[in-house]
């Protein structure tokens, strides 16, 4: 009974947390200092252990993707990181752009690899 | 003597009060409120290989179902679409078929969850859930992929990937 309590213990303990969050979910945007260009700030936490790479994309209503610009598309975000970043479209944009979204980027030959891919879409409202 | 004594036990108790000053830390701990989706791979997926031209999750052929949960703290806010793979992301270079399917496996709060699972839309290999109440959800996916014409997987690594996705409504 001792011993199959203490294999649950170390079983509990060697299961790693493992999630992926982005907020805010209804984000506003705002006049940047660029002319034309429109900005929001998204701020994204990385309790996945088995990921360390997270794209950003914007899309339109239909999944289309729209014309952005972050300091990187692709962010490196070490296990329990988080990171804010800001998200820039041009004007003209502004009613297209529905959502921004952030998708682990799963790395094929890693051992920890946990078979899944999580993707979280904050959504521009009016 | 007595006298000597007690500037001694002054100057330890004020050495050791300053050494402990010293060494204190403030271990801060940051959060913030507002509302969210958080995926959480509960349990990642393995798959069985119960004959040389299948692959699968079912548990009675050798394999482990994936379990991804959705924790959120807004009600209807967010949409949970899941999909099963339809392609190897590693594997040597083969012709298969692919099947797959997903399902509330628990959740936090049975009175106002419980019509998730009857709710759920199926379009191709994606099983979309409305989260129309607050708490977590754990969602389980099994995967099937079999070898065109029922000939042996060559041997290798095989890898494929579920989509977890949260979208905002």
């Amino acid at each position: 009974m001792k011993n199959l309590f203490i294999i649950l213990l170390l079983s509990l303990l060697s299961f790693p947390a493992v999630a992926h969050e982005m907020v805010p979910t209804y984000p506003k945007w705002r006049t940047s200092y660029i002319d034309d260009l429109l900005v929001t700030q998204m701020e994204m936490f990385n309790k996945r252990s088995d990921v360390e790479y997270y794209e950003v994309a914007v899309f339109d209503q239909e999944w289309f993707p729209i014309p952005f610009v972050t300091s990187y598309r692709v962010f490196k975000l070490k296990y329990l990181s988080r990171v804010k970043f800001d998200v820039y479209i041009r004007k003209q944009d502004k009613d297209r752009a529905v959502y921004v979204c952030s998708r682990s980027k799963v790395v094929e030959d890693y051992p920890a690899n946990a078979g899944i891919s999580s993707m979280i879409c904050s959504k521009f409202k009016d | 003597m007595f006298k000597k004594s007690i500037v001694i036990a002054g100057v330890l108790y004020l050495s050791t009060a300053i050494g402990y000053s010293a060494q204190a830390e403030n271990v801060p701990i940051t959060g913030t409120v507002q509302s969210r989706c958080v995926i959480s791979v509960d349990t990642p997926g393995v798959y069985g290989n119960p004959n040389a031209y299948s692959l699968t999750t079912a548990a009675t052929d050798g394999g482990v179902q994936p379990i991804v949960r959705y924790d959120v703290t807004l009600a209807d806010a967010y949409y949970a679409q899941i999909t099963t793979p339809t392609e190897f992301s590693s594997s040597p270079a083969l012709s298969d078929t692919w099947t797959g399917s997903t399902e509330v496996s628990a959740v936090s709060d049975a009175t106002n969850m419980g019509s998730y699972e009857t709710n759920k839309v199926t379009f191709g290999q994606t099983t979309q859930y409305d989260l129309t109440a607050t708490g977590s959800t754990w969602f389980k996916s099994s995967s099937s992929a079999t070898y065109g014409g029922n000939k042996a997987f060559p041997g290798g690594t095989y890898v494929a990937q579920v989509e977890a996705v949260c979208i905002a409504q």
